[in-house]
């Protein structure tokens, strides 16, 4: 039987965090005292307050929708005190790309192969910083296996963007991010190919709706199984085994990259 | 009527009607009430000039309906001059479906700062052949060399034969339409466009690809901070009923159809009424409008990608 660890929450991801933790007794419970397990905002310093919990004598800390900062210091923290760190998003650690089976990431791989275009849109409510947007649009769309190259910025607003760049066969890619309170804050991801399609539409996290992964064939069309898990209980899930087993994530490193992108794109 | 009196004898038999190679004995018919233009894009500012003249009751033009604004003014004038109400055949702005969620969406144009198109469609004779018996298909062009000159041809093709069916949706939720500019312009193999357009406050991201899918997706949105229109519409030619329309808010969402007909039908249910004098057409001023709106859009994403007609555009600015 694996460990049960101990957690707290910084008050502003307090609700969140007991929310995921309530479908997940047996593996976590509420610290008294000092914690195992930290849920960090994800808000302006969260590297400084994380590193701050990891000397505290932390095993790991959950980041909830971390902000582009630069994750190196606390990497190095980390890892030399055996820590682990996960980052929760609600897009990029949707369970369709971080659990097992990988499906949705051979449904984008094949469409990949040969697509034409990669054009993605990312919802997000009124009020959210393009920067913050398009951290989390990054994310999901290399969460997805999309690999990206000479993004440039098109149009930077303060309720969007537009960035275009090349797939690797050279294809065009349009990211496209908006807000709106009308819509769900969902990221789709669609790969078009000469004969068809793949769809990836990635929901909030506040609740436990299921990725939406459909794939056009010329012989038709398939929609992976539905999995009604938030991203938040699969990172908790991320993080209890990585602390369980004493191997590290590489949720900081692959968030390195993203971040030093944004602020090269958003300058 | 038709140049080759084989295709007008052909079409002519099926509906039992008379058949000419030429224009001034089709106007000078007088049993012919309406004049419908689908000839090249090149003959239509002539063609709808001569029908007006002949005194008919409507015309439908196929879009778009002239090549320049001079040619559409000079359209507006014989229209107005005659009385001829003319109808211009961008079939969505006649979808039912759009008009059900026009008449509800209240204030939602004046918050709406972001639109996107999406048209993804299989080879046209997947529908064309449930809508007729094509009798001598000419095939589809191909596409010429790479390059800049085929790049800018095919964005400036695709916005005048495909975006322009919904730039005047386009153009409804763009207060500032006339300041349109082209950001990014990107021709798709083998067919489309990416084309990321700013006119005022307004962002709008074009998309389009023709390939040998067999699922046509043809998506349109407008969406502001507290509410936003989506519509999908169902495929070009065939008789597929009408798009869905959802207006959402935060708190509900409307939906609109399907209804029974399309915008062709509607289209033709509307030249139906002009002819009996119980319908009203579309301004002259929003059919220029839409015009000018979309050749702006076009010679602009054309000079994305091909320099010497970027700095052409740039020294008539």
């Amino acid at each position: 039987m694996s460990a049960r660890f101990l957690v707290a929450a910084e008050t502003a991801v307090a609700g969140t965090t007991a929310a995921a933790l309530a479908s997940l007794p047996v593996s976590f419970g509420p610290a008294a005292g000092a914690p195992d397990v930290l849920a960090v905002a994800g808000d302006a310093g969260w590297t400084g307050r994380a590193a701050a919990a990891i000397r505290r004598g932390a095993r790991g800390v959950l980041v909830v929708e971390p902000v582009a900062e630069d994750p190196r210091a606390i990497a190095a923290e980390a890892a030399d005190a055996g820590a682990a760190v996960a980052l929760d998003q609600a897009w990029a650690g949707n369970p369709v790309l971080t659990a097992p089976p990988a499906a949705a990431l051979d449904a984008v791989a094949g469409a990949m192969a040969n697509a034409v275009l990669c054009d993605s849109v990312a919802y997000a409510l009124p009020g959210t910083a393009a920067g913050t947007l398009l951290t989390r649009h990054l994310c999901a769309v290399l969460a997805c296996g999309v690999e990206l190259s000479g993004l440039r910025m098109v149009r930077l607003q303060p309720g969007g963007y537009l960035l275009a760049g090349q797939l690797p066969g050279g294809a065009p890619v349009a990211l496209h991010g908006t807000t709106t309170a009308a819509l769900p804050s969902t990221a789709r991801i669609s790969v078009l190919t000469r004969t068809g399609r793949t769809d990836v539409t990635l929901p909030e996290a506040s609740a436990a709706g299921p990725a939406d992964v459909r794939t056009v064939t010329a012989d038709g069309s398939t929609t992976l199984p539905t999995r009604f898990e938030s991203a938040h209980r699969r990172s908790w899930l991320r993080l209890h085994a990585a602390v369980d087993s004493g191997n590290g994530l590489d949720d900081l490193e692959r968030f390195a990259a993203v971040a030093a992108l944004v602020r090269n794109l958003t300058g | 009527m038709d140049v080759d009196p084989a295709v007008a004898e052909s079409v002519a038999a099926r509906v039992g009607a008379r058949f000419s190679t030429s224009t001034d004995e089709l106007l000078a018919d007088p049993e012919v009430d309406i004049v419908a233009i689908c000839s090249p894009h090149q003959f239509h500012a002539e063609q709808v000039i001569a029908a007006c003249r002949a005194g008919k009751k409507a015309v439908l033009c196929e879009k778009p309906f002239a090549m320049s604004g001079q040619e559409a003014e000079a359209i507006a004038a014989v229209s107005a001059e005659t009385g001829v109400p003319i109808i211009v055949g961008a079939m969505h702005t006649f979808d039912p479906a759009w008009l059900a969620a026009e008449a509800a969406w209240g204030s939602l144009p004046g918050q709406v700062h972001t639109i996107r198109s999406s048209i993804v469609l299989p080879p046209n004779p997947r529908f064309e052949d449930f809508a007729t018996e094509v009798v001598g298909r000419t095939p589809p062009p191909g596409r010429p060399q790479t390059g800049p000159d085929a790049d800018a041809a095919m964005l400036s093709g695709g916005v005048m034969g495909l975006a322009i069916h919904d730039l005047p949706l386009v153009r409804r939720f763009c207060p500032d339409f006339a300041q349109v500019r082209v950001l990014h312009a990107e021709a798709l193999a083998p067919f489309g466009y990416v084309l990321s357009l700013q006119a005022g406050d307004t962002a709008i991201e074009l998309r389009a690809a023709m390939n040998d899918t067999w699922e046509p997706d043809w998506s349109f949105e407008a969406i502001g901070d507290d509410a936003a229109l989506r519509i999908d519409f169902t495929p070009s030619y065939v008789q597929a009923g009408s798009a869905t329309a959802w207006i959402r808010t935060r708190e509900e969402t409307t939906v609109f159809g399907p209804f029974g007909h399309n915008g062709y039908e509607g289209e033709w249910r509307r030249l139906a009424a002009l002819a009996r004098g119980t319908g009203t057409a579309p301004s002259a001023a929003t059919l220029i409008d839409d015009l000018e709106f979309a050749l702006a859009i076009a010679d602009a994403a054309a000079g994305r990608v091909r320099p010497a007609a970027a700095a052409a555009a740039e020294a008539r600015a």
